[in-house]
């Protein structure tokens, strides 16, 4: 990309305007968080709403060696604002199988148990609902029953405080030992914000630079397809239409992913005590606009060489393949982020945009290897802007048949 | 002036020779015809011209030099291969083709305004192109060529598709453009056109020019050196008694310069002996016997008009013909035949392709 003209700028300005107008575009960019963020929060809400499920559950001790207390309080989980949410579940005692029977057929309890005669030796309790208006059981209800079995058959075995660490053995705590060796404690929220964030920066990232070159894509295969290129190249050169084109959607494309990443910024301040590190997000739009000019130039040249937007969009899918490996390679990333194979995804151009974020979030990465991702990426970028712009002048006027590998490289070295 | 001047060029793909030594130059204010069969390349020359694809060797010089940036923006060119935005505002489209070329936002737009206006499209402004019907497409890509007034308009096939009337219409627009003195490059292979709307021409075949000049040069370069005679008593109504019809006719066909510069005719050959003047029968015809210096004469009717063509002897005055006739009939019409461009282009390229 050579000099920058006045038409390079009209060519950015058309694409620009043309793309944002776009109803997918539009969608992807407001409408997309806040359906990443309906999927995360309506359930949270949801819970929140749904009145608290009270039940009456029938038991009846054929051991007679039970002590089941009148009823049991749980705390419900909720997710942000919406606080917590607590149920109930009384219990009614009766004397055999007949009369629980009768009463939930009655409606009287939601369902009942039964405590066979053999519990000792099999552990088994057996759990009887209605065949209509099925009532599913609460997830919690077989750890209220064992706190409650552990209670009835230990009570005067053991000491309280063994009763206790019998019925809740153990607790992990994450501690950080810093560099000057001091202990930090990670709560649920750190290790969300360690882990979570820089999946979710990673994700966007690989979004908004295929969508953004996905565009240029879409739109050289579209002039191609609907021949206007010819007319353009009579009045601009290719590397003008270029860099104008790259320009445009790149703007674009940094358009979405501030908004998106705003987007996220917002929704975790709001549902999560978390704060982006700014210096992520930072490195985050660096490495938007590296992977991005990559990505484009790559694009380019695929849209020139293919004569229908199927067909290039074929072509391209090989590409974004190779781009979402850092994805696949997620847990990896993050459990291992200082391995071989991480460090490679996050050096590697085509990976590293995506890789090196993930890497960033999860542990402290050199200093030097972010500048060495950042430098092989430029290399790259210089090297595909050359190589494109070539194969570009040379097959956008050419339809037909796919061009063979060996002109495509004869191409690339005459330009 | 010379607008484009083409030397020695010679482009190949893949192996096969597209354009092999062409030469030629455009005058500043004619309008040049581009002439060719089917694949003969035609659109590559102009591509080459455009500096969208460049020789593989000779120089192109367009406006007296290579063709810069500020070269570019003095052409318009209409691609055979039509195409437009499908999904833009006409206006819209119109003003990025136009500030592609260097004009600003506000001209561009008034440019946009007042040739839509002028086309009768102006109600459609605000429509997209696929809202448009087939021939509004065509004239709005042809507005798209001359939005921004270029010096050069470069047209490759602009009549194709178009409806007669929108024909006329560009026709015309385009010798109004020649008459404001810019510069027109016609490629067709529609020859009538050719011939009405051309000051010179350029006919190439399989990558080799063939034909160069003026139209009328050539024409008369060609020309079987016959004279069109149409007199009173002779015509109307009066069968003819010798057979005539479409298989004498076209028997007769291309090689003996049947066609007339009124288009192609139909005829009958009548074989007269040196010097002998016209052969058998027919009335009328009669009277023209024993014209010396007359070598055939042939007898044309076109919608219903009955008219003759001598043949003259090499070394037979065109005047002293002119005078035995004026002694003999009431002469109506008498003109020199010339050979249609298409004839002579059908000629050129079998003759061409005999080789």
């Amino acid at each position: 990309m050579s000099k920058f003209s006045g038409k390079a700028f009209t060519v950015a300005r058309h694409e620009f305007l043309k793309t944002v107008k776009r109803k997918e575009f539009l969608f992807m960019t407001f409408i997309f968080p806040v359906f990443l963020a309906g999927i995360t929060l309506v359930p949270a809400l949801l819970a929140g709403m749904t009145p608290s499920e009270d039940q009456s559950v029938g038991y009846v001790d054929i051991t007679g060696s039970f002590d089941f207390p009148e009823e049991v309080t749980d705390g419900g989980f909720a997710v942000g604002p919406f606080g917590e949410k607590s149920s109930t579940i009384e219990f009614v005692r009766y004397e055999d199988n007949p009369e629980a029977s009768r009463a939930l057929r009655a409606g009287e309890i939601s369902s009942y148990l039964l405590i066979p005669e053999g519990f000792l030796e099999t552990g088994v309790i057996e759990l009887y609902v209605s065949e209509k208006g099925v009532t599913v059981p609460r997830a919690n209800l077989a750890a209220d029953l064992s706190d409650i079995v552990v209670t009835s058959l230990l009570q005067d075995e053991v000491d309280e405080a063994v009763l206790v660490r019998v019925k809740d053995p153990v607790n992990i705590k994450m501690f950080d030992i810093g560099e000057g060796g001091e202990a930090n404690e990670q709560g649920v929220a750190d290790i969300l914000g360690d882990l979570g964030l820089p999946f979710l920066t990673a994700f966007l990232l690989f979004f908004s630079i295929f969508s953004a070159s996905g565009f240029l894509l879409r739109g050289v295969s579209e002039e191609k397809e609907n021949r206007v290129i010819e007319v353009l190249l009579s009045s601009a050169t290719p590397t003008e239409l270029l860099t104008g084109k790259v320009l445009g959607l790149g703007a674009v494309g940094l358009l979405q992913i501030v908004v998106w990443i705003s987007a996220v910024a917002l929704g975790a301040s709001y549902a999560l005590p978390l704060s982006l590190d700014p210096f992520l997000l930072f490195l985050a739009v660096v490495y938007f606009l590296f992977g991005y000019l990559f990505f484009a130039s790559l694009m380019a040249a695929v849209g020139a060489m293919t004569s229908s937007l199927q067909e290039s969009q074929q072509v391209a899918g090989i590409f974004t393949f190779a781009a979402a490996a850092p994805l696949v390679f997620m847990q990896l990333l993050l459990t291992k982020p200082d391995s071989l194979l991480a460090i490679s995804l996050s050096l590697f151009p085509i990976t590293s945009p995506v890789a090196m974020l993930v890497r960033i979030g999860a542990t402290e990465v050199p200093f030097y290897q972010i500048a060495a991702s950042l430098f092989i990426l430029m290399i790259s970028i210089h090297g595909v802007i050359i190589f494109s712009s070539r194969l570009f002048r040379a097959y956008l006027l050419m339809y037909g048949k796919r061009p063979a590998l060996r002109e495509i490289l004869r191409n690339m070295r005459e330009g | 002036m010379h607008v484009v001047e083409v030397e020695g060029v010679s482009k190949s793909f893949g192996g096969t020779d597209v354009i092999s030594d062409i030469s030629f130059s455009v005058e500043k204010g004619e309008i040049f015809g581009l002439l060719g069969p089917n694949g003969a390349g035609k659109t590559t020359l102009i591509r080459m011209l455009l500096d969208i694809i460049r020789p593989d060797s000779g120089e192109i010089r367009v406006f007296g030099a290579s063709l810069d940036p500020a070269g570019k923006d003095r052409i318009g060119y209409l691609p055979e291969e039509r195409g437009l935005y499908r999904k833009t505002k006409l206006v819209d489209m119109l003003v990025y083709l136009a500030q592609l070329k260097n004009v600003s936002r506000k001209q561009a737009r008034e440019n946009a305004e007042s040739l839509l206006r002028s086309l009768g499209l102006y109600e459609h402004r605000g429509k997209r192109v696929e809202e448009l019907s087939k021939g509004m497409q065509q004239k709005i890509q042809f507005l798209s060529s001359i939005i921004h007034y270029p010096d050069l308009v470069v047209l490759d096939e602009p009549f194709s598709g178009l409806d007669p009337v929108s024909t006329k219409t560009v026709k015309d627009r385009i010798i109004e453009y020649r008459n404001a003195g810019k510069t027109v490059i016609l490629s067709t292979h529609i020859m009538e056109q050719a011939q009405t709307l051309c000051d010179r021409i350029l006919v190439v075949d399989r990558g080799r020019r063939v034909l160069y000049g003026s139209v009328e040069e050539i024409r008369k370069e060609r020309g079987k050196n016959s004279l069109l005679v149409e007199f009173a008593g002779y015509g109307s109504g009066h069968g003819s008694e010798y057979g005539s019809g479409l298989d004498a006719g076209f028997g007769t066909g291309l090689g003996t310069g049947l066609g007339t510069g009124l288009g192609t005719g139909l005829g009958t050959g009548l074989n007269v002996g040196s010097g002998a003047g016209a052969g058998s029968g027919g009335d009328a015809l009669s009277v023209l016997r024993g014209i010396p210096g007359v070598r055939r004469i042939v007898e044309h009717e076109e919608e219903h008009k009955k008219f003759v063509e001598i043949f003259p002897e090499d070394g037979t005055g065109t005047q002293a013909i002119l005078e035995e006739l004026v002694r003999r009939v009431e002469v109506l019409r008498f003109e020199q035949a010339l050979p249609s461009l298409n004839e002579i282009f059908i000629e050129t390229v079998e003759a061409n392709a005999n080789e």
